[in-house]
């Protein structure tokens, strides 16, 4: 082995410390990318498998003759299609009454679109009617199996159905009713497949078409067959990336696939810092050698090989480890996510490509931390190099400055000073502070943002306590809901879906008609502030404005399957869940068909038992379904439980990148100091006074470094939400008061903690033998 | 017991076969080999030796900055033996001031403050002396200058200020000339014997055998034992020592 490569390893030994830490630091980041980013790729092929296995539709159409928009689109060039009905009609299962979907399926065969995967029991008998395939999340959610029955509301009278099967389905891997409700209460919303023929007669004819383009299908080809769809009566066409259950997992898959390169971009800048300053170090302690070994005749092309390998080795140690750790967290996160969600296919396989980039971080992120220090080296000048004690340098400026605080205590000064003494170590600690923020700000923002956007949504938006829907035939409503104890007030309102149409564009989505002055629902501008809903024109969704190319006052389309009318856009409303059109009841309820039942809002006393009273409602002759909005609320807060413990993880990984960073350039500092704090101790300056002065410093310098993070980390934090804000729904950051001081603590915490290995490393100078060393 | 050993074991200097060994087995390095020595209060010692002959080693632990294997050490009334690193630091403070070849100052404090700081940390001396400590050595109007605007011998000149800001009974220089010329050199020796003469205890460790003309008296150490000891009648003035 050469001697430099011995003088390197050894170099790196005796550094350990710092060393553990900077691999520690490239290792979590290359871990996180080769986790996260396989992940990602995991779940889109997974994702992929599932919909190519089941035929999950290109293109589904709404609105119009099915039969003949599916005749169209195989005209066209489209693969197969196939028309169907689907209607969300009133259900019971067991005693809850709830507002299902009702989806038509052949008996005969599977569909050659959308097709069903049966779990367990059988498909239909052919020609059965009574039968029911019931999508697995009802029947986890209430337990049912084959031979269970449900019931189906349907033509002023219930249909009883018996299960034949449990199946999935790629149109729900997640239960999304529309793209207007992403989130559903697992017991207000349950998918049932009814044989098709049972359905048409209980519900009407087929309204939708679903299309699959060839494997190889073309935009082109994909555009020939929508417009053929239209052009056969389709009122929408959604394209298999809008479908709603798709998504909402895309929208998570974002997620991801952000994660996958912000965060590790994070660690390994600050692994990049980290060797960078541990590097200068030794460079700055080697000048004499250096010097020598120049004056010597060593070329300098190899002195900056040998130090630019020592970072590279640190990196591609660090690397190696975390790809083999990356590599078993892909393997993780997928099951993990795939087993929460319910995903039926798992595809777990680690991608070279990834696994290769992952290693090259590692290299580059040495080279670079590396690059300037070994170049530094490279151009030493020998003479001056060789002479033993460093050139001092002038105060500077600042120095100057801080000189004139006179009253302060001496140690304070010092501390002040050098934060210019050392430019470069104590932007390197700027730097881990800021980006330890970036991490802890962006994901606590993430957090608060949601619930927020929770707390709007469900108390000054839908201000609602229930949702509860009433065989229109049943005389007495609303009354008999209003004399009950516990609801102080109760309104009727009318919903359905609705195609807005407007300069040509269409975008399917829910409309809702409400009393003047409603007191159910709140609607406010993009400001918070609330506007009234007007007599005549409607309010939409702030996404409608890019989505239909609008503003207010123009006139837009609102179709259904009952005709069409045009309205003026009144104005448009800021809400957190979807993008949806209000009118008032009489303007809306034209428009939409007569399903056989009456709607109303329902809101309850505080602290009334709402289970006693959800029993009372749905036990009363003519309730056909009955949807509690707070339980809507709990399982949206169960699903950020989830979402907490990544934000856990997150502030973690912040934490530990504040510490490995401070710690690197706290020990740098104390190395580069041992004669100045030897000479202290030579003094009697007790342990813990030269410890606390280095520390002070280190502090002064992280704290330099708190307003950029701040800064910098609100800035991310609101792009981060601003990439998840679709018109699925609005995520606007909302930090609170306390985020921003709470983090800043915790990085001040992480810095004081990392004082303790370097305060180690001052108790630990030997006096001594620095005296020794430097005495001729 | 006499006494002069009193006055020794109460404020001055007392070694009593002292020994210093570095590392073990067949790599242990034998520093000090039995060395017997006392110094009386107010004297100026100068230790003399070739590199590597222990004299530093036996500066280091007369100032309690590094423990004797065996023997017995008496500083200032204080017997060092067995003592724990933050015990020896207190004893330190109260007791030894050092200064080193390699002036060691904090470059971001200016020379009055390099001296503060020492009061502001070891919580011993008077912060309102300082001036004077400077005027003392000279530098009364460069006291707010940054070590980087000083020369070599000023820089020296400020690490006496320091050493005896905590107004030590001892004052150990280790080559305290090493890194200076020959007039600057002087300049640091004259101070030296000028607080000699006012009642402070001085050793001075040195391989320069012209300093030793400066001493009351002049011990020689080779190899790790004190090959002799000479009292100088009549020591030389320090500004008129060559080198």
């Amino acid at each position: 082995m050469r001697a430099t490569t011995h003088k390197s390893i050894r170099d790196l030994l005796r550094q350990r410390a710092q060393v553990v830490a900077v691999g520690i630091t490239i290792m979590l980041g290359v871990t996180l990318y080769v986790g996260s980013a396989s992940a990602f790729q995991n779940l889109t092929v997974s994702y992929a498998y599932t919909y190519d296995r089941l035929s999950l539709a290109d293109l589904t159409s709404t609105g119009g003759d099915g039969d003949a928009i599916a005749a169209a689109a195989l005209a066209a060039g489209a693969e197969e299609a196939i028309a169907r009905i689907q209607v969300d009609p009133p259900v019971l299962i067991d005693d809850t009454k709830l507002v299902g979907r009702v989806v038509g399926l052949p008996t005969n065969a599977h569909p050659t679109v959308n097709d069903v995967e049966v779990l367990t029991g059988s498909y239909f008998d052919p020609g059965a009617t009574g039968q029911v395939l019931l999508e697995r999340h009802a029947a986890e959610t209430f337990g049912l199996g084959v031979g269970d029955t449900v019931e189906v509301f349907a033509g002023g009278s219930w249909h009883s159905l018996t299960v034949q099967g449990t199946v999935g389905s790629a149109e729900y891997v997640w239960p999304s009713r529309s793209r207007q409700e992403i989130l559903a209460d697992s017991r207000s919303f349950a998918i049932l497949y009814v044989p098709e023929e049972a359905a048409e007669d209980w519900l009407g004819a087929p309204n939708q078409s679903a299309v699959l383009l060839p494997a190889d299908a073309s935009p082109a080809l994909e555009d020939q067959v929508t417009r053929a769809m239209r052009a056969a009566g389709a009122v929408d066409v959604t394209t298999q990336e809008d479908q709603p259950s798709n998504a909402a997992l895309h929208e998570d898959l974002k997620g991801f696939d952000e994660i996958s390169v912000t965060l590790p971009l994070l660690f390994l800048s600050a692994a990049s810092v980290a060797a960078y300053v541990m590097l200068s170090r030794r460079i700055l302690q080697e000048r004499p050698v250096i010097g020598t070994l120049m004056a010597s005749g060593a070329r300098r092309g190899r002195i900056l090989r040998h130090y630019l390998a020592q970072g590279i080795a640190i990196g591609l140690i660090g690397s190696v480890v975390g790809t083999v750790a990356g590599g078993f967290l892909n393997g993780a996160i997928t099951r993990a996510y795939t087993s929460a969600i319910g995903i039926p296919d798992t595809l777990v396989s680690n991608h070279p490509s990834i696994l290769i980039t992952g290693m090259s971080f590692g290299f580059v992120v040495g080279a670079l931390g590396a690059l300037a220090p070994a170049l530094k080296a490279s151009r030493t000048a020998p003479a001056e190099a060789m002479r033993s004690s460093s050139p001092l340098h002038g105060p500077g400026p600042w120095g100057r400055l801080v000189a004139r605080l006179g009253r302060l205590p001496v140690t304070t000064r010092m501390a002040l000073r050098d934060i210019g003494r050392s430019r470069r170590r104590t932007i390197a600690t700027m730097i881990g502070t800021t980006l330890s923020l970036i991490i802890v700000l962006a994901s606590v923002g993430l957090m608060t943002s949601m619930t927020k956007m929770l707390d709007v949504q469900f108390a000054e938006v839908q201000r609602e306590d229930a949702t509860v829907m009433v065989d229109a035939t049943q005389s007495g409503f609303p009354q008999s809901l209003d004399d009950l104890a516990d609801v102080t007030a109760v309104e009727p309102i009318v919903a359905g879906p609705v195609t807005a149409i407007a300069n040509g564009r269409s975008y399917v989505t829910s409309v809702t008609g409400f009393d003047l002055g409603t007191a159910m629902h709140g609607f406010r501008t993009s400001g918070g502030r609330p506007i009234d809903l007007p007599a005549d024109g409607v309010l939409a969704g702030v996404e409608t404005a890019s989505l239909l190319d609008v503003e207010t006052g123009d006139t837009i389309v609102l179709a259904t399957a009952s005709g069409e009318i045009s309205v003026t856009l009144a104005g448009f409303v800021d809400e957190p869940f979807g993008t949806l059109v209000y009118g008032s009841r009489s303007l809306i309820a034209p428009v939409l068909p007569d399903t056989g039942v009456d709607t109303y809002l329902v809101s309850f006393a505080d602290g009334v038992d709402r289970d006693a009273l959800r029993q009372t409602i749905t036990q009363m002759p003519g309730i056909v379904s009955y949807a509690d909005s707070q339980a809507l609320v709990a399982s949206a807060t169960a699903y950020l439980g989830l979402f907490w413990a990544f934000v856990g993880v997150f502030i973690v990984l912040g934490v530990i990148l504040a510490f490995a960073l401070v710690y690197v350039t706290m020990a740098v500092s104390v190395v580069e100091r041992t004669n100045e704090l030897a000479t202290l101790r030579a003094a009697g300056v007790p342990t813990r006074r030269v410890a606390w002065t280095i520390a002070t410093e280190n502090l002064a310098a992280t704290a330099l470094g708190l307003p950029f993070g701040l800064v910098l980390g609100v800035i991310t934090a609101a792009a981060l939400n601003s990439s998840f804000s679709s018109d699925l729904f609005r995520l606007d950051l909302v930090l609170g008061w306390w985020p921003l001081p709470a983090a800043a603590l915790g990085v001040l915490v992480a810095a004081a903690l990392s004082q303790w290995p370097a305060a180690r490393a001052v108790r630990r100078i030997d006096v001594a033998r620095i005296v020794r060393e430097r005495a001729i | 017991m006499s006494t002069t050993t009193t006055a020794v074991a109460q404020r001055g200097i007392s070694l009593k076969g002292l020994t210093k060994t570095f590392g073990q087995g067949s790599a242990a390095v034998e520093a000090l080999k039995g060395v017997d020595l006392d110094i009386e209060p107010g004297e100026l010692v100068v230790i003399l030796g070739p590199s590597g002959s222990g004299k530093t080693t036996l500066i280091n632990i007369i100032g309690g900055i590094e423990s004797a294997s065996s023997g017995e050490v008496t500083v200032a009334g204080e017997n060092l033996g067995g003592r724990n690193p933050a015990d020896l630091s207190g004893f330190r403070r109260d007791h030894v001031g050092f200064v080193f070849q390699f002036f060691n100052l904090i470059p971001t404090l200016t020379a009055r403050e390099n001296v503060e700081v020492i009061v502001e940390l070891t919580g011993k001396g008077d912060k309102a002396a300082i001036p004077g400590l400077l005027d003392e050595v000279g530098l009364s109007d460069r006291g707010e200058n940054f070590p980087s605007q000083l020369s070599g011998g000023e820089q020296q000149r400020v690490s006496l200020a320091r050493a005896l800001a905590t107004a030590p009974d001892i004052l150990l220089a280790d080559e305290p000339t090493g890194a200076l010329d020959l007039a600057t050199g002087r300049q640091i020796l004259q101070l030296l014997q000028r607080l000699n003469k006012e009642g402070r205890t001085i050793v001075i460790v040195t391989h320069n055998a012209s300093i030793a003309q400066i001493a009351n008296r002049v011990v020689t150490v080779v190899d790790g034992r004190i090959d002799s000891v000479k009292r100088n009648a009549k020591p030389a003035d320090a500004a008129k020592v060559m080198w």
